[in-house]
């Protein structure tokens, strides 16, 4: 008798992988022939019958509303566009200067954010910003830390770093995943 | 007509100008995790720019809706995918115990756990 | 017209150059990033010469190259991984 039972596929989490499967097959055959559409829905199915239960755990309700919808959009397309090229401008001066302006070091960052999503969005973010890469996470207390490689070390390491690396960021994706 | 063109060609030459800069940031920085953080200069801006100069072309010159969905979808999969693999990576050389030779100022996970 | 061939042959060459890393670096850390960041510079070149050719069976490949290269991190990643930390435990009086 094993211990450890595989999780049930729930029916949500098998509609959104079938649906994100399906809209793959029409992307890459890119046809509306009846023949091809019947196809992928019989082999879209089969994929999603046995793999649903490892890509989606919950029923895909997180966003909760259009307006955080709206409010994403706008983080990801205004608010981290401006953050991205900043950081990229910086980060080529410093490449095209020879590369000897670098002083990297790992900070220990406290973050206020609670819910998953929250946090692997804040994360993504900051690894995706030129200079600064996200370690690792822990818990200590109720209060989440990121351990985040910063190739300029200018302040010390807490929460003067904190506001100096997440800047607007955080604050953004409160208003999404409190 | 023209001034379309232009702007495509100024977005695609930034895109070559940042990738250059993560080329050399990757050839020339000292140690392994200055240059994962200049490979990250290469997957965004590059990406970036490239990617929206032939949304442009793709909408406007060519006409053609299925090169444009295709090239956003490219962008899209590289900017979900390659933050996962950065930290995997990162994460994986810091357990393996590869350390830069000039001894990091500020090493909060030295300080905070065993290995 | 000409000019999307240019780039494209910019950013294959930059991915060539990149190879050096690939070959000299002291680790497996610095072969991977460099093979990472040659995987995304291909794409984006095959990206462009699609646009010269005018062919749409470049951008599949783009699309499927983007997606496989994170296997190759990934699995790299996982090797060197050793396992679970440690945590000191002095740590939680001496936080930041």
């Amino acid at each position: 008798m094993q211990n450890q039972k595989m999780k049930k596929t729930k029916f949500p989490s098998f509609l959104v992988t079938f649906g994100i499967s399906y809209l793959f097959w029409i992307l890459l055959t890119w046809s509306t022939e009846p023949q091809e559409l019947v196809a992928g829905a019989i082999v879209c199915v089969a994929v999603a019958l046995f793999s649903a239960r490892f890509f989606v755990h919950n029923d895909g309700t997180a966003f909760g509303g259009p307006s955080k919808v709206f409010i994403s959009l706008f983080y990801s397309f205004v608010i981290f566009m401006i953050e991205l090229f900043k950081a990229n401008w910086d980060m080529a001066k410093r490449c095209y200067g020879g590369c000897k302006k670098v002083n990297p070091g790992i900070v220990k960052v406290p973050v206020e954010l609670k819910s998953d999503y929250g946090l692997a969005n804040l994360a993504n973010s900051i690894t995706l910003t030129p200079g600064t890469i996200t370690m690792e996470i822990t818990e200590e207390n109720g209060q989440n830390y990121f351990y985040v490689h910063w190739i300029d070390v200018t302040k010390p390491s807490g929460k003067e770093a904190g506001d100096e690396i997440k800047g607007v960021m955080e604050k953004w994706i409160r208003r999404i995943w409190p | 007509m023209t001034a379309l063109r232009i702007i495509i060609d100024i977005f695609i030459a930034l895109g070559a100008f940042f990738a250059l800069a993560g080329v050399i940031g990757i050839i020339k920085m000292p140690d392994t995790y200055c240059r994962m953080q200049a490979s990250t200069c290469i997957t965004t801006a590059g990406v970036l720019g490239v990617c929206a100069g032939a949304l442009l072309y793709a909408i406007f010159v060519m006409h053609h809706p299925a090169t444009a969905v295709k090239v956003v979808v490219i962008a899209g999969l590289i900017f979900i995918t390659n933050p996962v693999g950065a930290h995997a990576i990162a994460k994986g050389a810091y357990q393996h115990g590869i350390r830069p030779e000039k001894e990091m100022e500020v090493d909060d996970l030295r300080r905070d756990f065993d290995e | 017209m000409i000019e999307f061939l240019i780039f494209a042959i910019l950013f294959a060459s930059f991915a060539i150059v990149n190879l050096y890393r690939f070959i000299k670096g002291p680790t497996a850390a610095d072969r991977i990033v460099a093979t990472d960041a040659a995987d995304i510079m291909l794409s984006c070149a095959m990206v462009l010469f699609s646009l010269y050719s005018g062919r749409g069976i470049y951008l599949d490949v783009s699309i499927i190259s983007a997606m496989l290269g994170i296997i190759n991190t990934m699995l790299v990643g996982r090797y060197l991984d050793k396992g679970r930390w440690v945590k000191k435990h002095d740590s939680s009086e001496n936080n930041n």
